[in-house]
């Protein structure tokens, strides 16, 4: 986006920039007043934003093929209404169907997936060594990720008493699945890292320190 | 009467607004003065890149753009790397995304890609269809029957009065999948995709999902992954474009310098002064 010349876009640009500072002062000095004005300004828009859009979709894909001959699409459509009946205490029952519906469909359809991704393959992928010619780096990996697996699953073995030998192999399962945690901490550190980079370029390019 | 703190101990006590302060400030500097950093390529963005340069001319392929505006140092990069060089490949784009912003976020990328999108024609070689809700339930029912979630464009165009999607109806029909998101719309893909139609995928995700989806990418799930703005990053060298995520891993690497010394200091004043608590 380059920089905006007409007014409307310098104006949104340095509301955005004034709004961010309100954000980030919660952080960097302490809650108050600029901060709250800002939280609820960003809830109240996304709020109008999304039911703009969610209003929208249902008509386009909803009411617009039922008015135009899919009566069918009028099932979706009372379904939805259905769930509205849990802002009415006595009525709140009938807000179990169409939650009923949702949850079923997306177990099933959840299912109907999980298996070969999550369980078969993991476990051919697990145990299938490196093709020939691989480095040592590549062993290292088959080697640490068959066991760590092995490991890792078997601390979740709760019908014995983790004692000797199975007590040896959870105790590294834990350190196993630490590492992985840690793994995935740094990995949100660094996620959060990089939005932070987003806003603390968009501080200087208002500025037009750095080009947009 | 308060008892006075020993150096360690106030290096333990420091005001983590102190951290915030100088990480916001750290994290200016590499847009002021970039440090070119060295960035290797690693197997998994190889692979994403290798696959995409297999696309041949005329092959549709969809972009899932599921993630909001608060993403796009992450995402967007790496998302815009890949749409620039199947445009490059002659590949034809569907483009979708389950988020309220996605027109934004549609805009940003077609915006860095503006010298390749301009060589396109809207419908013929590329469409965008906007929003969709409603989870995995869909992602399930576009497999199955693209005109009944999206009966027309994001411009109210019926998809059969658009010449690319004459023919293109359900899973069998798209080359590949990229799933550029924030949280499990590849698993969606995966489950509803891949494993039933064996749609090729890839994810181009969040740092967070790295760990995630490593283990589909070695299983051979996902024929590649790019990792965050360094998987952007890697697509950027690939393609022979340095652009934000370049500059951006500077930025990247000086916060985890300060994140890695904040650690240091926390441990040190933490076990420095251990001994007085005893």
């Amino acid at each position: 986006m380059p920089y905006p010349t007409d007014p409307a876009g310098i104006a949104g640009l340095w509301v955005a920039w004034l709004l961010m500072l309100m954000i980030y002062s919660y952080p960097l000095y302490k809650e108050n007043l600029a901060f709250r004005f800002a939280e609820h300004t960003y809830i109240g828009i996304t709020l109008g934003v999304s039911l703009i859009v969610a209003m929208t979709n249902v008509i386009r894909i909803a009411i617009v093929p039922m008015l135009q001959g899919k009566y069918h699409y009028i099932i979706p459509i009372i379904l939805g209404f259905m769930m509205y009946s849990l802002l009415v205490p006595r009525y709140r029952w009938v807000s179990r169907y169409p939650i009923a519906i949702l949850v079923g469909t997306g177990f099933g359809l959840g299912m109907r997936g999980v298996l070969i991704p999550n369980i078969t393959q993991q476990v051919i992928s697990t145990i299938t060594p490196p093709a020939a010619g691989a480095g040592a780096v590549d062993w290292w990996n088959y080697i640490y990720i068959a066991i760590g697996t092995i490991c890792a699953v078997m601390y979740f073995v709760l019908t014995w008493e983790h004692r000797g030998g199975l007590g040896s192999a959870t105790r590294l399962g834990r350190w196993i699945i630490m590492i992985g945690l840690g793994a995935y901490f740094g990995n949100t550190v660094l996620f959060r890292m990089a939005m932070l980079s987003g806003r603390a370029q968009f501080f200087l390019q208002v500025l037009k320190i750095v080009p947009m | 009467m308060s008892e006075e703190l020993t150096f360690w101990e106030k290096l333990a006590r420091i005001d983590r607004r102190v951290f915030y302060w100088i990480l916001f400030i750290g994290l200016m500097v590499p847009f002021i003065r970039p440090l070119g950093l060295a960035i290797t390529v690693s197997p998994s963005t190889r692979d994403l890149y290798e696959e995409l340069r297999r696309v041949q001319p005329g092959d549709v392929c969809l972009i899932n753009i599921a993630f909001g505006v608060s993403a796009w140092p992450e995402c967007m990069p790496a998302t815009a790397a890949c749409t620039k060089l199947l445009i490059r490949q002659g590949a034809k784009l569907i483009i979708i995304g389950p988020y309220y912003d996605v027109d934004l976020s549609y805009e940003e990328l077609k915006r860095r890609c503006a010298e390749d999108f301009a060589k396109l024609k809207y419908g013929e070689d590329y469409v965008y269809l906007g929003f969709y809700a409603g989870g995995e339930a869909v992602v399930a029912q576009l497999a199955s029957d693209f005109r009944s979630v999206f009966p027309t464009d994001a411009y109210g165009t019926p998809l059969d009065e658009l010449p690319m999607m004459k023919n293109i109806n359900k899973a069998t029909d798209i080359r590949l999948v990229l799933s550029s998101d924030t949280g499990d719309w590849c698993s969606y893909y995966i489950r509803q995709w891949r494993i039933p139609y064996g749609v090729p995928l890839a994810e181009i995700g969040i740092a967070m999902l790295g760990s995630e989806y490593m283990p589909h990418y070695r299983a051979g799930i996902l024929f590649g992954m790019s990792v965050g703005v360094r998987g952007g990053a890697e697509l950027e060298k690939l393609i022979g474009e340095p652009a934000d995520a370049t500059i951006r891993m500077d930025a990247i690497n000086i916060s985890h310098i300060l994140v890695i010394i904040a650690v240091l200091l926390g441990n040190i004043g933490y076990f420095a002064s251990r001994g007085k608590r005893r």
